[in-house]
């Protein structure tokens, strides 16, 4: 795919009104390319969370510019009416936790997203199929969510985040809970799904463990980003 | 689509089973308190076709009777067969009292009727009708009496050769059907004791008890147990008359009061069960709104168990109106899984009720409809919680 | 929660089928779509042997109240309620008051009539001889006067004295007569006030027990009230009274089965005696005597029998329980099953027996099933299910 994944230009948010106004945004600019998995790190309250919300079109910016492949999404204003469709076709989500729903079984946790976006059971179906496949998970797909483990799980939650094939995917401190192998594994499904799928992929997380492996990373302190480069370890 | 409601039924199926028959059974006991209402007026109204009757005579200014106490002299019958459009005339005494069987006293309603005329059991669930003018009874089976029991009756024994069935007065009470000339004399004789007493006070009044008048004490105590009263007279119309026209002239020129069969209906239903009617209907609302409490807390409590879902849900983009439908068709299931459960239960338990209870499939239609608006408005509070849930939790926290 | 996804619909769809099936058969079982249960019969040919129900009390035939012919105290009783009498036997007696000083005076007076009626005799006896006397003398100077010894006026003289003294005898005849007649009459009196002095004690006009004892000593009676009042009880029967409208056929001489309140288990025989003309209009009942064949040991009086009558059996005919008739649509008739429908026959009943058997007449035919006991009031779309027995028959 040409162009960006995914271009964040001075994007500001400020929260309340006047005594008490917060500036958790002040002056962020990212940019992360098709197939890039990039690193966003910062302490506690740098305003991490509240760029990762701006991000995924739940809570809207103050002012900035975003744009999402080739389309304008946020300048000083939405740019596209129906958020919920954006988050479903063009945005997946990776969470700390796997955030499955429980009672629907795997395949259909990862199909539910073409499902809601209007494709056919059959061939959403298969396209879930696929993704497990693809994530070493084919055989769990009739399982419940109850019944993986902890790293299967966070597999079935990167399928789930490609289902819909989004342009981006958000991980939210998606190794917090694993030991560092697994940490590492999930690390490298990640870069494979954003080779393999063209996806931009930002990687909130402040895991010293896998920071070594982003190629490159923006640092995020007091609301202001700083971008350099990381080590990319190969993993 | 798939259906997540559907989903989420299955997966904790358990929970949500043995909610729905704890509602089932609360609506249970909604359905046959409507039933016992519907017993009521049903007994009312099987009282009055029992009696066969187009119209009851009684005492004028009554209400009687059923509803208030009526006596008439016994040959008022002759006179109201003469009437135009009077096809049968008969007399009938009613009698509230309490009967032995076997350990335990029954409350019974004793009906003295004529063999053969308006007021006798027009059906029998077992035995004869009766064949002899004295001494025979004819109960209804909720009496617990048996063929061939004996029944004491004031100062007489009768033997059980028929049984019947739904014959109960306005009260609920079974019916013991006597003779009429046994009935008379149970109704308006005294106990021994009564008698003996009132022998010896009226052999005690020097103005009764004449020395010079042989024969004037037993006169006088011979027509003091003698009893030519009955409670009422029941008339058949010939067929084609109107039952007010025929009534209207024996109010006229007979000096007794006389009901049709709709002004009766009017005092048994709306007169004598209305307090109790009203207290029913208290009853029902209140356990409406304990089962649409209850509807609502669980659907609730179930929404709020499912919050993080639901937060996720919202945040991969899925509707409103996907969420609301989710818990919308919870909240029917749960309702469908309790009327099903509901009626069944009061099905199986409304026979053991000492009174009557009527389940109308007509009333178990409406409660059908009211479960499921009540569950319906009932889940409007879980849909609020679960559209405010902010999508943005789910992400960080 | 670990079972399964397969298994685990199938085991919710078992629950869904068979609260399902519970609830089409509450549905189906209960309310107006359940089929009403009804017992039937076929109707067979046999006659009915009609029988009659009465009740009565146990009354004598004859009793007896023996009160005093006129008002007066009662001096004492003798005898006592439940106590066997004999004819002639003394009852009671009144107080006689004066009865007995009324027939000393009427003594005296007789004697008196009798010393009376000697005096007259004796006046009478000197009247006769004087007469004889008289007449000598009148013959003698008549036959002096005939020879003319003496004038003829004493010999007038002679006869006049003659005549006088016959006159004179006869006089004294009559007064004895008289005197006679006067003792009769005085004696006559005395056997009256004797006889009323019998009349205050009160015998047994037969053999019979006391039943009532209604004056003490002292106690004053009007005439004609009961002092003692006797019943035979060899002549107890039954009064029984029967129901106009079930009377058809009631004549004396039937046999009858009476059962004594006291002892309902062992019937006794008995027969009509007697039929009563007047009915009762008011009670609107027949009134029969009834004798028993044997007369029972320790029978009281007023007790309460239930009498049985017999009639001899009718032709034979068409016989239905009497729990098949019906009223539909202001007609009696039956409800007759045909190939699971019912259809209201009309029709006409004739005799009846005690044990509730009914003679029917038109619209029936041997073999017909009929509708006898059912849970409801039917109609002609009602559906049934016929069973043996819808209630327990007891004992």
């Amino acid at each position: 795919m040409d162009g960006f994944g995914i271009r964040i230009e001075g994007l500001r948010k400020r929260y309340g009104e006047g005594d008490t106004v917060v500036d958790a945004l002040k002056e962020v600019n990212m940019t992360v390319a098709p197939g890039e998995v990039v690193g966003l790190i910062g302490p506690s309250g740098s305003g991490k969370t509240t760029l990762l919300k701006c991000l995924g079109a739940v809570i809207e910016p103050t002012a900035g510019r975003m744009t999402l492949g080739d389309e304008v999404i946020y300048d000083d204003g939405w740019k596209i009416s129906d958020l919920k469709a954006l988050r479903r076709d063009r945005i997946g989500f990776v969470f700390q936790a796997p955030y499955l729903i429980p009672f629907l079984d795997v395949t259909d946790n990862i199909a539910l997203l073409p499902m809601l976006a209007g494709r056919p059971n059959g061939a959403a179906r298969q396209r879930a199929l696929e993704l497990l496949e693809a994530l070493d998970v084919g055989h769990r797909a009739r399982a419940e969510p109850s019944q993986l483990s902890g790293g299967e799980q966070q597999r079935v939650a990167i399928a789930r985040a490609l289902a819909n094939q989004p342009p981006v995917i958000l991980a939210d401190e998606p190794t917090a809970p694993l030991d560092s192998e697994r940490a590492l594994a999930v690390i490298r499904i990640l870069n494979r799904m954003a080779r393999q799928y063209d996806t931009a992929v930002i990687v909130v997380t402040h895991d010293e463990k896998i920071i070594p492996t982003f190629k490159r990373i923006y640092h995020i302190r007091d609301g202001t980003t700083r971008e350099e480069a990381g080590e990319g370890r190969e993993v | 689509m798939i259906s997540l409601a559907g989903r989420d039924i299955l997966h904790s199926w358990g929970k949500f089973v043995f909610t729905g028959v704890g509602l089932g059974l609360l609506i249970g006991a909604t359905l046959t308190m409507a039933g016992v209402y519907r017993g009521m007026v049903d007994d009312a109204q099987v009282l009055l076709a029992n009696s066969g009757a187009d119209i009851w005579v009684v005492q004028q200014d009554t209400l009687g009777p059923y509803a208030e106490p009526s006596s008439l002299r016994d040959d008022a019958y002759r006179a109201v067969l003469g009437m135009p459009g009077v096809a049968r005339a008969a007399n009938v005494t009613y009698l509230n009292m309490q009967v032995q069987q076997g350990d335990r006293d029954v409350r019974v309603m004793v009906v003295g009727f004529e063999p053969g005329q308006p007021g006798e059991p027009g059906y029998l669930v077992a035995g004869r009708r009766i064949t002899r003018g004295h001494y025979e009874a004819v109960a209804d089976v909720r009496t617990g009496f048996r063929l061939g029991d004996r029944i004491r009756i004031r100062r007489h024994d009768y033997t059980m050769v028929g049984l019947t069935r739904r014959m109960v007065s306005s009260g609920g009470d079974p019916m013991v059907f006597i003779p009429l000339r046994d009935a008379q004399e149970a109704q308006f004789l005294k106990d021994n004791d009564a008698i003996v007493n009132e022998r010896a006070r009226t052999a005690a009044n020097p103005s009764l008890n004449r020395p010079g008048v042989p024969g004037l004490l037993e006169a006088i105590q011979a027509s003091q147990t003698s009893s030519r009263s009955v409670n009422a007279v029941l008339v058949q119309v010939q067929p084609g008359q109107d039952a007010e026209a025929v009534a209207a002239p024996i109010r006229r020129w007979k000096h007794l009061e006389a009901y049709t069969r709709a002004q009766m209906e009017e005092i048994l239903v709306a007169k004598l069960i209305a307090t109790s009617a009203k207290q029913i209907s208290m009853f029902l609302v209140i356990l409406a709104v304990v089962s649409a409490a209850i509807v609502a807390f669980i659907i609730y409590t179930m929404t709020l168990g499912k919050i993080r879902e639901i937060a996720v849900l919202k945040l991969i983009g899925t509707r409103s109106r996907t969420i609301a439908g989710m818990i919308l068709q919870q909240a029917l299931g749960l309702g469908f899984i309790g009327f099903v459960v509901g009626k069944i239960s009061s099905a199986l338990w409304a026979p053991f009720f000492p009174k009557y209870v009527l389940l109308l499939p007509a009333d178990a239609v409406r409660s059908f409809i009211a479960v499921m608006i009540i569950c319906a408005i009932a889940s409007t509070l879980a849909i609020r919680a679960a559209l405010r849930v902010d999508p943005a939790t789910a992400i960080g926290g | 929660m670990k079972a399964n996804l397969p298994s685990r619909r199938t085991g919710l769809a078992l629950l869904g089928i068979v609260l399902l099936a519970a609830f089409l058969f509450v549905v189906a079982r209960t309310g107006p779509f359940a089929p009403t249960r009804v017992t039937v019969t076929e109707v067979k040919s046999g006659n009915v042997a009609p029988a009659l129900f009465g009740i009565g009390t146990v009354e004598a035939r004859r009793a007896y109240l023996i009160g005093p012919t006129a008002a007066g105290r009662v001096l004492r009783v003798a005898v006592d309620v439940g106590e066997a009498v004999k004819a002639g036997q003394l009852l009671a007696e009144m107080d006689p008051v004066d009865l007995d000083q009324r027939v000393g005076a009427l003594d005296a007076s007789i004697a008196r009539a009798a010393s009376a009626a000697a005096a007259a005799d004796a006046q009478r006896q000197d009247a006769l001889a004087r007469r004889e006397l008289a007449a000598l003398n009148a013959k003698r100077y008549v036959d002096l006067g005939g020879q003319k010894f003496v004038s003829p006026s004493v010999v007038e003289a002679k006869q006049q004295e003659q005549t006088s003294a016959e006159a004179a005898a006869s006089a004294a005849e009559a007064n004895l007569a008289a005197a006679r007649q006067d003792a009769t009459r005085l004696r006559a009196e005395r056997e009256g006030l004797r006889r009323q002095r019998q009349n205050i004690r009160l015998v047994a006009p037969a053999d019979g027990v006391v039943t009532a004892r209604d004056a003490e000593p002292g106690s004053t009676v009007v005439a004609g009230q009961a002092v003692v009042r006797l019943v035979d009880p060899a002549s107890l029967w039954l009064r029984v009274r029967f129901d106009q409208g079930r009377s058809a056929g009631l004549a004396a001489g039937l046999p009858a089965e009476i059962a004594l309140r006291s002892r309902p288990g062992r019937p006794l025989a008995g027969k009509v005696q007697r039929l009563e003309l007047l009915g009762d209009s008011v009670t609107e009942e027949r009134i029969a005597q009834i004798a028993f064949e044997q007369m029972p040991e320790g029978i009281a009086i007023g007790e309460l029998a239930e009498v049985t009558l017999r009639l001899p059996a009718g032709k034979a005919g068409l016989v239905l329980p009497n729990a098949s008739l019906r009223r539909h649509g202001g007609e009696t008739g039956v409800w007759v099953v045909r190939d699971g429908t019912l259809r209201f026959t009309p029709l006409r009943s004739g005799a009846a027996d005690l044990e509730g058997n009914v003679e029917v007449f038109d619209g029936l035919q041997a073999g017909d099933r009929v509708v006898v006991h059912s849970e409801a009031e039917l109609s002609a779309d009602s559906r049934i299910r016929v069973v043996d027995a819808i209630v327990g028959q007891g004992k």
